[in-house]
């Protein structure tokens, strides 16, 4: 999508938000609730940061028209990173100083929500992060909330799903970035759940063929193959070279992007991730359909997860008060909060507590999402 | 390791590799015809892929005639390049670091504006020869590879034949190798570099048209393969464009035999140390000294 037609379409979104998606509107006033956001709209990360601000626009109209907080209106300032952890840096010192906002939602990026982490811990102003909790590091800051899984929960869900497909010789095709952090998740926890990974084949990020990796997983014999990437690559070099195996690929391959870029390829795949558009659970149509009539496509995770961090800050708000201190804010924050991505508890350790039944598990079916029946029990 | 797996290693490498030598090839004819290290050479495959695609999905023209658009395009990149910024700084006696410099700006610009005009997405073209395949010994090769290892060795043959068979490929050598010798005999010197690029533009673009059904092309699949072809450039010797080719399927299949031979986690470290033992043995590139004596 080009720059003018994304801006034309937010024009677009903005103007239907305003004046048909929202049935009831209540009124705002009083001085508005800034909140700062800070998403990769520009550089390496711009596939999560573009749908996480698209998330965050629509949640601040949904916010506002039903009566923001206790009737003030709340504003996301929303600041881009250019995917730059320096950047992401600077950016939240101007917002948290220079703008004085009450809250901070974001980065995008695991570099940029560690280097961002340190500036909202010590100054005490509540953070909600669009990313897995990260570097051990992460574990210390009590006011840092993540809105998606540890790597550790991926990885499990991917054993779910071998497990219920009885698949105990696994063979893993990863990249050398996000696929890396995964598979050291995956690893010791292969062995719990009696799955022995035959054969485990790495590839370059941005690597233009992996068709020899992936013979060497066809002749490992397994009886499923995970995908642990961030690009359509794997996905194309394993078809080509008929591998019939199931394939089940870990939620950084779920958006759209990829699996257009996969084209024939991208069937028969499975990944547990949370929001399928295209069929999504009762408690998340209301979302999806005012996502659809905003922006005249389906959301994914990211915009989900953005969409429930303002609402999760905007209930912290509302329960501590429009101008409680930071710290209050932080103790309102750490609750079980049922989002429209997961249920999150953020009194866990991983400030996080998303459990693994929230995961859906999709299908692609000649290149459209399908919702599997398959759920972890509990 | 099973013999089927050695048979696929090859399959890929040699498609990789002939992938590598067009870029390679462009790169190096580039440097060879204007002593200008052409960090875009990668951009041009984009380019011609994307105007391919485009003209195919969106103004619907055939699939053969979308092709030849296609490298057109490429190829008139290539000229433009050459007239409204090369010329203009040769005039001014730039040196090669200011040219490194101009190309890895219009890299860079070049990929910011296809994401601008073009967008993120990722697009596929239809493979040559249908969504066959060709099977030997459970290794698998799809006739598409097949046809882009045909025209790769094809177009490599072709430059051969431009350069020792043609008057504007002589002429482009001759200005090439002395230019003021070139000059005295009547040679336009300035319009050979043009067709240089014009021809550095074309390659490019071919190698990315025939890409474009394995590996989706997006904004910033250019990098990547400036960097393979500029490793398969330097490997078969810079200023011989036929050693691109050499040196482009030789890294292919070093890549993807160090996978089966050692392990893919090591691919690069054994990739690049075989290449750094060649490059101490044979410093000029394995024809650069062909490349030294006009090619």
């Amino acid at each position: 999508m080009s720059l003018s037609s994304f801006i034309a379409k937010l024009a677009g979104a903005t103007a239907l938000v305003g004046l048909s998606a929202f049935g009831v509107q209540a009124q705002t006033s009083g001085e508005a609730i800034k909140i700062g956001a800070i998403v990769s709209v520009t550089g390496a990360g711009a596939g999560l940061g573009v749908p996480e601000r698209n998330g965050l626009l629509l949640a601040e109209k949904d916010i506002n028209a039903k009566g923001g907080i206790k009737g003030r209106p709340i504003k996301i300032i929303v600041e881009d990173d250019a995917s730059n952890p320096d950047t992401a840096l600077s950016k939240a010192n101007d917002l948290i100083f220079g703008q004085k906002v009450q809250a901070l939602l974001g980065p995008s990026l695991t570099a940029s929500t560690v280097a961002v982490g340190g500036v909202t811990h010590a100054n005490k102003i509540p953070q909600i992060a669009f990313t897995g909790i990260g570097p051990a590091v992460e574990r210390d800051r009590k006011c840092v909330a993540h809105v998606l899984p540890p790597q550790r929960l991926n990885a499990t869900a991917l054993l779910e799903y071998a497990k219920s497909i009885k698949a105990t010789k696994i063979g893993v095709l990863h990249d050398a970035g996000y696929g890396n952090v995964v598979m050291a998740e995956l690893k010791p926890l292969a062995d719990k759940y009696g799955v022995k990974l035959v054969a485990v084949e790495k590839f370059e990020i941005g690597a233009t063929d992996t068709t020899t990796q992936a013979a060497k997983v066809k002749a490992a014999q397994p009886e499923a193959v995970f995908i642990i990437a961030t690009s359509a690559t794997p996905f194309r070099n394993v078809k080509q070279i008929q591998i019939t195996q199931p394939v089940i690929a870990a939620i950084g391959s779920s958006s759209y992007e990829y699996v257009n870029a996969m084209g024939p390829a991208a069937d028969n795949i499975v990944i547990p991730e949370f929001v399928v558009g295209e069929d999504p659970l009762p408690h998340q149509k209301a979302f999806v359909e005012l996502y659809k009539q905003a922006y005249n496509s389906t959301p994914k995770n990211y915009e989900a997860a953005a969409w429930d961090a303002a609402h999760i800050i905007a209930a912290a708000l509302n329960k501590a008060g429009a101008d409680a201190t930071g710290e209050k804010l932080c103790e309102a924050m750490k609750a079980p909060y049922a989002g429209v991505l997961a249920n999150y508890d953020f009194s866990a350790d991983d400030m996080t507590g998303i459990p693994i039944t929230s995961f859906v598990f999709s299908k692609l079916v000649g290149g459209k999402y399908t919702r599997t029946p398959f759920r972890v029990a509990q | 390791m099973t013999l089927s797996l050695v048979l696929q290693a090859l399959f890929a490498g040699v498609t990789n590799g002939i992938v590598y030598a067009l870029v390679g090839m462009g790169l190096s004819a580039i440097f060879k015809g204007s002593r200008v290290i052409n960090a875009m050479q990668g951009e041009f495959a984009v380019i011609g892929a994307m105007t391919t695609v485009l003209l195919l999905t969106k103004a619907g023209w055939p699939y053969a005639a979308a092709i030849a658009g296609g490298a057109i395009a490429g190829a008139l990149v290539g000229a433009f390049i050459e007239v409204a910024f090369v010329r203009f700084m040769a005039k001014k006696n730039a040196s090669e670091d200011s040219f490194l410099l101009l190309t890895i700006g219009l890299a860079l610009s070049l990929s910011a504006s296809i994401l601008y005009f073009v967008g993120r997405d990722g697009h596929l073209l239809p493979p040559l020869g249908g969504e066959g395949v060709l099977i030997v010994m459970d290794a698998v090769i799809q006739f598409h590879a097949l046809w882009l290892i045909a025209i790769g060795i094809g177009a490599t043959l072709a430059l051969r034949a431009f350069y020792h068979r043609t008057t504007i490929g002589l002429s482009m050598m001759a200005a090439s190798i002395d230019a003021d010798g070139a000059a005295t005999t009547g040679i336009n010197v300035a319009r050979m570099r043009t067709f240089t690029f014009v021809l550095g533009g074309l390659l490019g673009a071919l190698g990315g048209i025939l890409v474009t059904p394995l590996i989706a092309v997006d904004y910033q699949l250019g990098l990547n393969l400036t960097l393979k072809g500029f490793a398969a450039a330097v490997l078969g010797g810079l200023t011989n464009p036929l050693g691109a080719a050499v040196g482009g399927i030789t890294l292919g299949l070093v890549e993807s035999l160090a996978i089966i031979g050692i392990s893919s986690s090591y691919k690069d470290v054994v990739a690049f140390s075989v290449l750094i033992v060649i490059m101490i043995l044979m410093p000029q590139g394995i024809l650069g000294r062909a490349g030294r004596r006009g090619g």
